[in-house]
C-alpha cells in the first residue's frame, strides 16, 4: 500500500507503447504541494513517464498513486478533476480564442453541454490574470507567440483546479523572462496552494531553481532521485549527461 | 451578435426559400396560393395537389437532407481534425450509394423499397467506406493524401454504381438513374417521416456531444485530460456522421460539396467554432444551401431536371478548392 503521507506516488512503475519498454522500475514518491522535476538527456524516456502517470498511456506493470488512488481505477472524468496537463504540442483548433481554450478546463465540472455558469467564467479570467495573460482573452489562439502559447496553456490546466498539474516542457521555446515568470508561477502554486507538481525540464538551472526533488532519467532507468542539492554536483550530473572530464565545471560552474 | 445577425440572415433565406420552392415549377403559385393550401383549404384542387404530393414533401426532404449533410461535414472535420473531410470527399456518400444501387437491383431486383431497407443499405455502405478511410488514416498522417484517397475511393464507387445502374436500367427500376446522380425529386411522405425520424435522432445526439468536441479541438490528449471518454467518442462521431450521410445517400443519392462548403462558410461568417452553436448553424445552413440548389437544379432547363450534384458542386467545388488552397498555405 502507498504511504498516505505522500500524495504522489509510482510503485514499480515501467512505461513504455504497445508492450515495448521505455523506462522500467521507476519509484517515486512526492508530497501534497511539491514539485518533482525529471532531468536527463532526450530520448531517455521523460515524456513517456509523463504520459503514463497522466493517465494518457497505459503503463507497462506497476502503480500510479495520486491522492492514494490507482489511477487504473478512476475514471478518466474523476481523474480530470485531480489532474492537469500540459503538453509540448501545440494544438491547432480553428477560429478558437484564447479564452475559449483556458475555459476547457472547466470542462470536468460543467453540465452536459458545457455551458459556463458566470462563477466558472471568473475562474478563466482569475486562471488568465494570474499567468499574465489577461490581455489575451479575447486573442485568436492561432496568432499568439510560443511564449503567450505556454502561458495560456498554463492557465488552461490552472483553471481546471487540478490537485497535481503534470507539464511536459514547460519552458522549451519561451525566453529567459517567460520562463522564468513561468516557474513562479508554478512554484507559488506549490507553496501557497498545495499544488503537486511533476514536470520534466530542460534548462538544469531551472531545474535546479524551482524543484523539491529531482529525477534523473537515462537510458530507459531511473538514475537517480534526490533533494536538489544532492544532484546537482559534477558526479551526478556528469554521470547522467555522459560529460566529458571537467564539462560540468565549464558549463555549470556558476550554478 | 455576429452570430445573431448570421442565424438572422439565414432564417431570412430560410424562408424566402421555402416559399420559392414551392411556389415556383411548371404550375406557379402564389404566396396566398401557398399559405390556404397548407393551411389545407381548397381540398382537391390541383394546386392542393401539387402543393401537398410533390412540392412540400420535396422541400422538407431538403430541408431535412440538406442540413443532415452539413452536419455529417462537421462532424467529420471534427473527427478528422481537417476541414477539407466530409462525406462526399472522403467517399463515404459513394460508398453508401454503391451499396444502396446493389440493393436495389440485385436484392429487390425492381420491388419497391423500403425506406428502412434503404438507409440499412446506405448505412453498411457509408460504414465500409469509412472503414477503408480510417484505415489510411492510420497509415498516413498528411491530411492532403487522405483526401485525395477519399476522392479516388469515391470515383471507384461511383464507376461501379454506374456498371450497376446500366446493368439494370432495362428492368426499368423507376428513378434508379436520376437518384444515382442526386436528386430530391419524387420523395413521398413516408420517406419524409422515416429520414425526420432518423436525422432528428442522429443531430440531437450530436448536439449532444458539442462538450466533447469542442475539448476534441484541442487533440486527443486534452480532451482525455478533462474527462472525455476518447474511444466512445470518437466511435460515436463515426457513427452519427455515417448515419447522417447514409440517410442522405439512401433517399436522394450523392449530393456533393455540401458537406465541406456549409460548415466552413458558417463557421467563417460567424467566426466561431463552438460546437454548440455552430451545429444548429450548421443544420440551418445545409437546409438553405439544399434548397437553394434545388431551385435551381428543377427550374433552370425546364421540364428537364438538372441533378442536384451538378448545381451543388459549382457553388460548393470553388469553395473546397479556396480552402484546399489556404489550406497547404497555411501548413
Amino acid at each position: 500500500m502507498p504511504d498516505t503521507e505522500y500524495f504522489f506516488h509510482a510503485e514499480q512503475l515501467t512505461v513504455g507503447y504497445n508492450g515495448a519498454v521505455v523506462v522500467k522500475d521507476v519509484e517515486a514518491s512526492v508530497r501534497k504541494g511539491q514539485i518533482l522535476t525529471l532531468i536527463g538527456p532526450n530520448g531517455s524516456g521523460k515524456s513517456t513517464i509523463l504520459k503514463s502517470i497522466a493517465k494518457q498511456i497505459k503503463p507497462i506493470s506497476g502503480a500510479v498513486y495520486i491522492g492514494g488512488h490507482s489511477i487504473g481505477n478512476v475514471s478518466h472524468r474523476e481523474f480530470s478533476r485531480q489532474t492537469a496537463i500540459v503538453l509540448t504540442a501545440r494544438p491547432r483548433p480553428e477560429l478558437m480564442t484564447c479564452g475559449d481554450v483556458v475555459a476547457v478546463g472547466r470542462y470536468p465540472y460543467t453540465g452536459m453541454l458545457g455551458i459556463l455558469p458566470e462563477r466558472d467564467k471568473e475562474k478563466v479570467d482569475e486562471a488568465l490574470r494570474l499567468v499574465g495573460a489577461s490581455d489575451l482573452k479575447d486573442r485568436g489562439f492561432a496568432e499568439i507567440s510560443d511564449g503567450q502559447l505556454q502561458r495560456v496553456m498554463l492557465a488552461r490546466a490552472i483553471c481546471q483546479e487540478p490537485e497535481i498539474i503534470i507539464l511536459d516542457e514547460p519552458t522549451s521555446f519561451l525566453d529567459i523572462r517567460y520562463a522564468v515568470e513561468i516557474l513562479d508561477i508554478l512554484r507559488s502554486m506549490a507553496t501557497e496552494r498545495g499544488v503537486t507538481v511533476v514536470m520534466s525540464l530542460h534548462e538544469l538551472n531551472y531545474a535546479k531553481r524551482v524543484s523539491d526533488l529531482v529525477m534523473g532519467v537515462k537510458d530507459g532507468q531511473m538514475l537517480f532521485l534526490d533533494t536538489p542539492d544532492r544532484i546537482f554536483t559534477e558526479e551526478m550530473i556528469s554521470r547522467l549527461y555522459d560529460l566529458p572530464d571537467g564539462a560540468y565545471r565549464q558549463l555549470f560552474g556558476g550554478l | 451578435m455576429r452570430y445573431r445577425v448570421v442565424t438572422g440572415v439565414l432564417l431570412l433565406l430560410f424562408a424566402v426559400l421555402i416559399l420559392l420552392n414551392i411556389g415556383i415549377g411548371s404550375v406557379k403559385i402564389s404566396v396566398s396560393g401557398i399559405v390556404s393550401s397548407v393551411l389545407g383549404e381548397g381540398f382537391g384542387t390541383n394546386e392542393y395537389d401539387i402543393i401537398w404530393k410533390v412540392r412540400l414533401p420535396r422541400v422538407a426532404a431538403g430541408v431535412i437532407l440538406g442540413g443532415a449533410l452539413a452536419l455529417s461535414g462537421f462532424l467529420l472535420q471534427a473527427f478528422f481534425n481537417n476541414p477539407i473531410a466530409g462525406p462526399f470527399t472522403l467517399g463515404i456518400s459513394s460508398g453508401a450509394k454503391l451499396v444502396v444501387a446493389l440493393v436495389m437491383v440485385f436484392v429487390l431486383g425492381g420491388r419497391s423499397s423500403s425506406s428502412v431497407m434503404l438507409i440499412a443499405s446506405a448505412f453498411i455502405g457509408a460504414m465500409l467506406s469509412m472503414d477503408f478511410v480510417l484505415r489510411i488514416a492510420r497509415k498516413v498522417r498528411r491530411a492532403s493524401v487522405l483526401i485525395i484517397s477519399g476522392v479516388m475511393i469515391g470515383y471507384l464507387c461511383s464507376a461501379v454504381t454506374d456498371f450497376v445502374v446500366t446493368f439494370a436500367s432495362d428492368d426499368g427500376i423507376v428513378n434508379l438513374h436520376s437518384w444515382s446522380r442526386g436528386s430530391f425529386s419524387g420523395m413521398s411522405w413516408d420517406n419524409v417521416w422515416v429520414m425526420t425520424a432518423v436525422v432528428f435522432c442522429a443531430s440531437v445526439s450530436a448536439f449532444l456531444l458539442s462538450k466533447q468536441i469542442g475539448a476534441y479541438q484541442l487533440g486527443e490528449s486534452y480532451a482525455q485530460s478533462v474527462g472525455v471518454n476518447i474511444k466512445m467518442f470518437r466511435m460515436l462521431l463515426v457513427l452519427l456522421a455515417s448515419i447522417l450521410c447514409a440517410c442522405v445517400t439512401a433517399f436522394a443519392g450523392p449530393v456533393s460539396f455540401v458537406g465541406v462548403a456549409v460548415p466552413h462558410l458558417v463557421k467563417a461568417f460567424a467566426k466561431t467554432s463552438k460546437p454548440l452553436l455552430i451545429i444548429p448553424l450548421c443544420f440551418l445552413g445545409g437546409a438553405v444551401f439544399c434548397l437553394g440548389c434545388d431551385l435551381i437544379a428543377r427550374t433552370v432547363y425546364v421540364p428537364i431536371e438538372m441533378s442536384i450534384s451538378s448545381v451543388s458542386s459549382i457553388f460548393g467545388a470553388p469553395i473546397v478548392i479556396y480552402m484546399m488552397a489556404r489550406k497547404v498555405a497555411r501548413d
